[in-house]
């Protein structure tokens, strides 16, 4: 079974989404970074980075949120999160690092500003260069999305939950996404699976 | 058959690194971004974005440098860059998400003052800065191969590959990594492995035509 570490208030929420949706049983260890407890002995032997999150599947041990869903869904999801036929597959990868190296450094720019700082420390110019290097990632997903009802196909796969949950960093700041109309609907339909909202519920709740 | 968009002075040297060491036969067509041959509408079909590189393999398209090298991995190099067993498996996924997320913006920022701006144009404020950045994530993979010459093992694997194919833009932005001397050794035995050595030939050779 799945033991899986890191507070749902965290990239963590992205594993638990996937868990969740395949509906299997895992054990989660909601250690909490903010309180240290991914630094202690217990932890730093799991991941020795000391960062969250992290999985034990028997002899597994693994890091690296994105990267944990593709494991995940490639072990239990065949036929739902990880979809059959070699052409669908590859677009899973190739969402997952895209994720990974276009949309996440702004996305992640933009959270840290608005979450992490208070309003009068934020930067302005940082705010808006931001949303320049936003732009060019978001047509490239709505061109993808005007072809195809979900990124790998007419089913939701790995590869729509793991740009979901990046793009949900830009919808929690309130990044106007009305300008990619196919890329907005897409987000709110992902965002709003009960999967989803499950651990939305978590995170409220820690 | 394989077909690797891109040129070998780009990111497509990872494919062409990844194909050569599955043995995989592959048809390199070249773009010369200079050129602007990724904007043409004949590439922008393959991929709209109009970056490099793009794979197509049968009704496979796809694009992300390192996403590619794992579909490589899977299809052309099982048992070899894709280990058997599950566990080697998670371990290539995993660092192929951390060449990403954590080495490559590092890496490639200190790449970018180097290789395109000339030495009195450099940012060397930012370069020390990524420097620093760097070394604590060096730390992270050094850790790893305390016990093992490569990240799954005793194999070189896709995990090595994704990695050294970045960490190679630290050694070239002239990052010294001889403090972590595993880490040292083992890109030392990654970059000189045929496969990168055919790369760095054709990168040469494509230098030479330039010029």
């Amino acid at each position: 079974m799945i033991t899986l570490y890191g507070k749902a208030a965290s990239r963590t929420s992205r594993n638990l989404w996937a868990l969740e949706e395949l509906g299997i049983a895992y054990k989660h260890v909601p250690f909490d970074y903010l309180k240290g407890d991914t630094k202690m002995a217990e932890y730093l032997t799991i991941n020795p980075a000391g960062k969250v999150p992290a999985l034990v599947d028997d002899d597994v041990v693994m890091t690296e949120s994105l990267g944990m869903n593709l494991y995940i869904a490639h072990n239990y999801g065949i036929g739902t999160l990880w979809p059959e036929g070699k052409a669908a597959r590859a677009k899973c990868i190739q969402w997952t690092l895209w994720a990974a190296t276009e949309l996440e450094p702004p996305a992640v720019g933009r959270l840290i500003e608005f979450n992490f700082k208070k309003e009068h420390e934020r930067d302005q110019k940082n705010i808006d260069e931001l949303a320049e290097h936003t732009k060019w990632p978001l047509n490239t997903l709505d061109a993808a999305l005007q072809r195809s009802t979900y990124l790998a196909g007419a089913m939701f796969t790995i590869a729509d939950l793991n740009v979901a949950a990046v793009c949900e960093y830009l919808t929690r700041t309130k990044f106007d996404l009305t300008p990619w109309p196919a890329a907005n609907r897409w987000v709110s339909e992902c965002l709003a699976r009960p999967a989803n909202q499950k651990v939305n519920a978590m995170k409220m709740a820690a | 058959m394989l077909k690797i968009y891109g040129s070998v002075m780009s990111r497509a040297s990872r494919n062409i690194w990844a194909a050569e060491e599955c043995a995989a036969p592959y048809e390199l067509v070249s773009l010369d971004f200079r050129k602007g041959e990724h904007k043409q509408p004949a590439y922008l079909a393959i991929n709209p974005a109009g970056k490099m590189p793009s794979i197509v393999d049968g009704d496979v398209v796809m694009a992300e440098s390192l996403a590619i090298n794992a579909f490589i991995a899977q299809k052309y190099g099982k048992g070899k860059l894709w280990p058997a067993d599950e566990k080697g498996q998670a371990k290539c996924l995993q660092w192929t998400l951390w060449a990403a997320a954590e080495l490559e913006p590092v890496a490639y920022g200190r790449l970018r003052e180097v290789l395109f701006k000339k030495e009195d144009e450099r940012d060397h404020k930012l370069l020390a800065e990524l420097a620093e950045r760097g070394k604590p994530i060096v730390g992270v993979l050094d850790a790893v191969l305390q016990d093992t010459p490569f990240i799954c093992g005793s194999q070189f694997t896709l995990a090595d590959l994704n990695v050294a194919c970045v960490m190679e833009y630290m050694v070239r932005s002239n990052f010294d990594i001889s403090p972590w001397p595993k880490t040292a050794a083992w890109y030392k035995a990654c970059a000189g492995r045929l496969g990168n050595m055919k790369v760095q030939e054709m990168r040469a050779q494509a230098m030479k035509v330039a010029a």
